[in-house]
């Protein structure tokens, strides 16, 4: 059994009034990929967005309960999320390159973290980050184009490689196949079966084909409750619940 | 109704609405050519003067000056004696009276001009030379065309014996019609062949200077102020509805408040492009501010979300990515709103610029007019001359307006960065 990453205890997330997660403990294994199932408003996103603090965004969302990232509490209103995020990438469900080159899309995260300090630095990390998200050869000669020339699944991976640019310890990805087609699709997970080797991933699907295929574990949310979790190939062929069941057999959801 | 009723009447309610649209925009674009012929028609004729072509002869009895003489000696010099001595022979006139009515066909600038003639070059002692001297008001308007010569005399302005000089002069081709600097170089003036633009053109531009200085980092900061950093409270709601609010309060009521507060309690001083930039800046700051934050909320979330993420900060992911991108709005907003405070008149009215300025502001605090209360001051002018610079004037403000917007327009198309 692998390292536990991160550590979700008791987590209570609320937007105002409304009640978004319940009570949810989750362990997520270092340099495997967690996927999250559950219909839509289950609170998935919800859960990603609390570990690197995203829902700091929304002003009315409040989150209780305990996170630990290798045993630092990253609720801690002292915590930097900026370092935080440096340490934890997150693509979106639709691809979000800024407009600008390609080069600079990558090139941004390493320069506002200074790391990077000569151009021969940066030129290099931007070449990794493309070789690791599968892109290099695709765009190698267009660089100073706009990334947002580039087609939805490129778009994508480039998002990708922008996120690990910054050399994250955890990605995380919020149903990242979702605005792509099939070929776009086989591809970015093809590339997160490699990149598992290096990051923890957590990734938020509706599709059950693709959570067999890339996770080891997987976790089922309904209505804000983490109903059931375990090893992918168990909660596919052998769920204890009777929702989860349900669920992926597509009688509900 | 059968179902081809139903459908004949849906379509013809399209065509109905298609039909109205298309009146609609043909009323429109006919009030708009209506207004620009008018204009245009009034006021063409205000880019031209008419001018005499006279000799001079530099007499050096009469001018008590020497050839080489300096600058200074020159403006110092008197012209009277030798302008008059050389119009008169511009026509044989009898007597006294007749030479009076004779000079009263030259502006009263035709000293000014000869003496500029004389310091472009200092040697014309003993020589004759030939000038175009502007004619008086009400020459230029005969000669235009705008002035009914078939009135009985005493009903106009030029007597008889001025219309016989005036024939004798077009018979000899003395008369013609030259490019009007004076229109563009002079102040204000009682006389309209001499009133000019200048001192309006200058006294808008400071004044729109210092309103672009004051309201734009004003209205900018605070506009990503408000959509970015500030918490959505009932406070932030506030302001913002207020914002909103001051938008529409008639700008009469800023020159009211410039009065009280600028004028009368700090004491500034009046009729100055200075106090007319502050009332103008006030007047623009939330027709900017609007603009502005409508262009930051254009920005879509996720690329904030995108830098957010790798770990920008949020003043990083303000100032490196929505800020650029809502800069095209943001200036065409600022350019907007500039244009309409360069054609505002009623604060400026308030604060005194309304005041008969003739000299050319040098600096802010200079008394100064500004284009549109010069439209304004000529508009009520009894004097045929008033009525082609007003729409001449009118002219120019428009084609700063376009002039304006063209740009706005530009920098909106040029700049703008797709998204998806």
């Amino acid at each position: 059994m692998s390292n536990i990453k991160i550590k979700s205890k008791n987590l209570d997330v609320f937007y105002g009034d409304k009640q978004a997660l319940f009570d949810v403990n989750l362990d997520l294994n270092e340099k495997e990929v967690t996927a999250l199932i559950g219909p839509s408003g289950c609170g998935k996103s919800t859960f990603i967005r609390c570990i690197n603090r995203m829902n700091d965004v929304i002003d009315i969302c409040k989150v209780t309960g305990n996170i630990e990232m290798d045993g630092m509490d990253i609720n801690d209103k002292s915590l930097d999320v900026v370092a935080l995020r440096e340490k934890v990438g997150m693509v979106f469900q639709k691809p979000n390159p800024f407009p600008k080159s390609i080069y600079d899309n990558i090139s941004y995260g390493p320069k506002i973290h200074g790391k990077g300090e000569t151009k021969s630095e940066l030129d290099e990390i931007v070449e990794n980050s493309l070789r690791k998200s599968a892109l290099w050869e695709e765009v190698k000669d267009r660089l100073d184009e706009p990334g947002t020339s580039l087609s939805g699944g490129q778009q994508q991976r480039l998002c990708i490689a922008r996120a690990i640019s910054v050399n994250p310890e955890v990605i995380l990805m919020d149903e990242p196949c979702s605005a792509l087609d099939p070929i776009a699709t086989a591809k970015i997970e093809e590339l997160i079966d490699e990149l598992k080797k290096t990051y923890t991933i957590v990734i938020v699907t509706h599709s059950m084909a693709q959570a067999v295929r890339v996770s080891q574990k997987t976790g089922f949310f309904h209505l804000g409750k983490l109903i059931e979790v375990g090893k992918t190939e168990k909660i596919f062929k052998n769920p204890d619940n009777k929702m989860t069941q349900d669920y992926i057999t597509g009688r509900f959801g | 109704m059968t179902k081809e009723e139903r459908l004949k009447k849906r379509h013809q309610a399209e065509k109905r609405f298609r039909f109205y649209g298309l009146t609609s925009i043909f009323v429109a674009l006919l009030f708009v050519v209506i207004l620009v012929q008018n204009i245009f028609s009034k006021g063409s004729s205000a880019f031209k003067k008419t001018v005499i072509t006279t000799e001079i002869f530099f007499d050096q009895e009469l001018l008590e000056i020497q050839n080489g003489a300096s600058e200074e000696d020159i403006m110092e010099a008197d012209f009277y004696d030798l302008m008059i001595e050389n119009l008169i022979k511009a026509y044989p006139a009898k007597d006294r009276d007749e030479e009076d009515e004779l000079l009263r066909l030259f502006s009263g600038d035709a000293e000014i001009e000869i003496k500029k003639a004389f310091l472009k070059d200092n040697n014309l002692i003993g020589k004759t030379i030939t000038l175009d001297l502007t004619a008086s008001d009400d020459i230029d308007q005969l000669h235009k065309g705008n002035y009914p010569r078939d009135l009985p005399e005493e009903r106009r302005r030029i007597s008889d014996f001025q219309l016989v000089i005036y024939d004798y002069f077009v018979e000899n081709k003395k008369i013609s019609k030259n490019f009007n600097n004076y229109f563009f170089n002079n102040g204000d003036s009682r006389d309209p062949e001499l009133a000019g633009i200048g001192g309006a053109l200058v006294g808008s531009f400071y004044s729109i200077l210092i309103c672009l200085l004051l309201a734009f980092p004003v209205a900018v900061l605070a506009s990503i102020y408000l959509e970015e950093f500030a918490p959505k409270n009932k406070i932030t709601d506030f302001i913002e509805i207020n914002i909103n609010n001051l938008a529409a309060v008639p700008s009469i009521v800023y020159g009211l408040l410039a009065l009280q507060i600028l004028l009368a309690t700090i004491q500034l001083p009046r009729s100055t492009p200075l106090v007319a930039g502050i009332t103008l800046a006030l007047m623009t700051l939330p027709r900017i501010i609007i603009p502005c934050r409508a262009s930051l909320k254009a920005v879509p979330p996720s690329i904030r979300e995108g830098a957010l993420a790798v770990g920008a900060s949020k003043f990083q992911s303000v100032f490196h990515h929505v800020v650029p991108l809502a800069l095209p709005g943001t200036l065409s907003g600022t350019i907007i709103g500039l244009a309409q405070a360069l054609g505002e008149t009623a604060p400026l009215i308030l604060i005194g610029m309304v005041a008969f300025v003739v000299d050319i502001p040098s600096s802010p605090v200079d008394p100064s007019s500004s284009l549109p209360v010069q439209v304004y001051l000529w508009s009520e002018s009894a004097e045929r001359g008033f009525v082609e610079k007003t729409s001449a004037t009118i002219m120019m403000l428009l084609t700063f307006l376009i002039v304006m917007n063209f740009v706005a327009v530009y920098l909106r198309q040029k700049f703008e960065k797709r998204w998806n």
